[in-house]
């Protein structure tokens, strides 16, 4: 690993860190080789499913229309939770989560955690709160045990640890656990069950998020390929879960609605290896599963979300698609992002749930060309949305430099000598500055521009006078 | 207020304030949207789709056939503890019964003891029943209850399962319809845990190289029955 500092950059760092991660050659091989994989899985998924557009926006509808009655559908979430003999607690911020989740380890008198793989427990930085309440917490999705060794965040949705190669796993996991492992991924993964079954084998708590929630049975579906997430359910007495509450759907027959698509987008699989779909804590008689189960119900900003135009970002089931598709996120890994999640849909998630004005950068990081979209499973308008968080960010904070540059825009195209005089004068100054049509060094504020790529060169016969010659 | 209602009035607030009049849509109905179904021959599209999967099926015709492939897979893995969960074919075959005969460490949900943890994290093999078994993506069905515990097809580094031809489902929807309350008003309720498992434990997460059997079974072994 040439530079493992991105990591740990705040989000103010953007345009640091993605300089980083493009001169980073290991990264660079491992985006391309991950990225380029789970695409093909992507098209090939959708093309060996006969209607899958149509699925598709069958499950868009479920969403939108789940999302419009949200409050309904929350309340009968509870209801059956409770029916079942859970119990649901109502976070409205990470801050209110984490104090549930510890005070429910406290009351229980859990001391070893045990985590299957959740974008939402990051949200809330849930393991050092645990941790300082005294509760062991083990991240037990591989990869993301490779990272939380590392100290690291994740930087894929469905490939924490891709930044990583066979061999800083091998150093990091060889330093952790004061052994010489080889670095041939087979063995490695097998250390990992190893050290992972210890943590299981005496866990008393159980985390995870849900993928999904059915409000009319209380169920809540765990996916994974691993089989950490039944572990996580099976072995611990007290099991918690933690969704963001737009994972809420309403019907049990709308899951596998869900669960064709899900796999499909992220792998190209047609279903995970496990789809664990659980109601409820263990029934009278049955010997392994969690005697306690608890539902935490995370806001976090998204109610002020869902009131806005930008609600449709809500649909997102974290499938990692979109980062897949996108020709950004290929080049500059998931931390460059800074937020927890990355790529084109956490372009649109972290100014939201964080801040518009805190993420200046993160709306712009896309060429708008549409590919997230169109590999999206419940097909949302990423790049419409980017576009919408851009306005609103002119309304916050509008730049001097460029509210003088558009006005002398104007100025020039209302008076069309003066426009025809400055097009030939940007034509002779560029011109002179190109080399085999391109420009590598602008003068003025362009040379922000040519900084870091070249510009075009001007065309010889501007447009105006092929026109004439053409007429 | 209570945290409760103060979060339910805040989301309530937002939803008026983002649906747009005439633009709040109805629960849509699937119609057949999605439904793939078997084809002509579902056990042949069990066994071609949980192949594709990594996981092994075996189409057997009667209880010699099954114990020759268990014991199979038992000595090709020098396996000395097998765990059986209860009732089904396993009880029907008297397969616990059979395999003690044949010399092997046999345990059963009968022989535990209160806390059977530690027989589960033991075990080499785990033998279980199916719930169901979905042709179109080679899943096997699992439906936790009493004779059927979470962790026999689980904690044990190779799984076995038993399934007759009947139990069969051509499509994924076809099981939600099963517990759906909305499909099938006499329906049963959800057991505490149903899981899918569509072929053996798998990661990628060290240079997206497959590795199998990281948590979960390495090798999943599906005997149709029938």
């Amino acid at each position: 690993m040439t530079n493992m500092n991105y990591a740990q950059h705040e989000h103010h760092d953007f345009l640091n860190a993605s300089a980083e991660a493009l001169a980073d050659p290991t990264l660079q091989k491992a985006l391309v080789r991950l990225t380029d994989t789970l695409m093909a899985g992507n098209r090939k998924g959708y093309a060996a499913l006969a209607d899958s557009s149509d699925l598709r926006d069958h499950a868009k509808r479920i969403k939108e229309h789940t999302l419009a009655h949200l409050d309904e559908y929350l309340v009968q979430l509870e209801m059956s939770v409770h029916k079942l003999g859970g119990k649901v607690h109502w976070a409205a911020t990470a801050e209110e989560a984490r104090k549930i989740v510890v005070a429910i380890a406290q009351a229980a008198k859990c001391r070893h955690a045990v985590k299957s793989k959740s974008m939402t427990s990051e949200e809330i930085h849930l393991n050092p709160a645990l941790e300082k309440a005294g509760v062991e917490v083990t991240e037990t999705d591989f990869g993301e045990y490779i990272i939380q060794v590392a100290g690291e965040r994740p930087s894929h949705l469905v490939a924490p640890a891709v930044h990583h190669t066979r061999e800083s796993v091998a150093r990091v996991l060889s330093q952790h656990l004061g052994e010489t492992l080889s670095d041939d991924p087979k063995a490695l993964a097998m250390v990992g069950r190893r050290v992972l079954r210890e943590k299981f084998r005496r866990a008393d708590l159980g985390i995870t998020g849900a993928n999904f929630a059915v409000a009319e049975t209380g169920t809540i579906v765990l996916v994974t390929n691993e089989g950490n997430g039944r572990l996580t359910t099976t072995v611990p007495r007290v099991h918690v879960a933690i969704m963001g509450i737009e994972k809420v759907i309403p019907r049990f027959n709308d899951l596998p609605v869900f669960l064709k698509l899900l796999a499909r987008a992220a792998t190209g699989q047609t279903l995970s290896v496990y789809t664990t779909i659980i109601t409820g804590p263990r029934q009278p008689g049955e010997v392994d599963g969690p005697e306690e189960f608890h539902l935490v119900l995370l806001d976090n900003g998204r109610s002020k979300v869902l009131a806005t135009p930008f609600r449709e970002s809500l649909q997102c089931i974290r499938c990692g698609a979109c980062l897949n598709a996108c020709p950004v996120y290929r080049r500059i890994g998931g931390h460059a992002y800074g937020g927890v999640y990355s790529g084109p849909i956490g372009s649109i998630l972290t100014p939201l749930f964080d801040s518009v004005a805190e993420n200046p950068h993160l709306p712009h990081v896309s060429s708008l060309c549409g590919a997230c979209q169109a590999a999206c499973p419940v097909k949302i308008n990423i790049p419409h949305m980017l576009i919408g968080l851009r306005e609103l960010q002119h309304a916050h904070k509008p730049s001097r430099l460029e509210r003088w540059a558009y006005q002398l825009w104007s100025m020039v195209l209302c008076r069309p000598r003066l426009y025809h005089w400055a097009i030939w004068a940007a034509r002779v100054i560029l011109g002179r500055r190109a080399k085999a049509g391109w420009i590598d060094q602008m003068p003025g504020p362009g040379a922000e521009w040519t900084k870091i790529r070249d510009f075009p060169a001007p065309a010889a016969m501007p447009f105006r006078e092929r026109w004439k010659e053409l007429s | 207020m209570s945290s409760r209602e103060a979060f339910l009035t805040r989301v309530k607030q937002a939803v008026a304030d983002g649906n747009r009049a005439g633009a709040v849509p109805s629960l849509p109905e699937r119609a057949g949207v999605g439904y793939q179904g078997a084809g002509s021959d579902p056990v042949q599209r069990f066994i071609a789709e949980l192949a594709n999967a990594g996981g092994k099926g075996y189409v057997v015709s009667d209880v010699d056939a099954v114990m020759q492939t268990i014991q199979s897979i038992v000595q090709a893995h020098n396996a000395r503890r097998i765990l059986l969960s209860r009732g089904g074919l396993i009880d029907q075959f008297a397969l616990p019964h059979k395999l003690k005969d044949a010399g092997f460490d046999v345990q059963t949900l009968d022989d535990m003891q209160a806390n059977p943890q530690e027989d589960f994290f033991h075990a080499d093999i785990g033998i279980t029943n199916v719930h169901r078994l979905i042709a179109e993506t080679g899943t096997v069905v699992m439906a936790s209850q009493p004779n059927e515990p979470r962790s026999v097809s689980l904690l044990p580094p190779v799984h076995i399962c038993l399934a007759e031809r009947s139990q069969i489902l051509p499509d994924l929807f076809n099981l939600f319809d099963l517990f759906s309350p909305t499909a099938t008003p006499d329906r049963s309720l959800p057991p505490s845990c149903l899981t899918l498992i569509t072929g053996p434990s798998k990661t990628g997460d060290i240079e997206l190289k497959l590795v199998t059997g990281v948590h979960g079974p390495g090798e999943l072994h599906v005997i149709v029955c029938g």
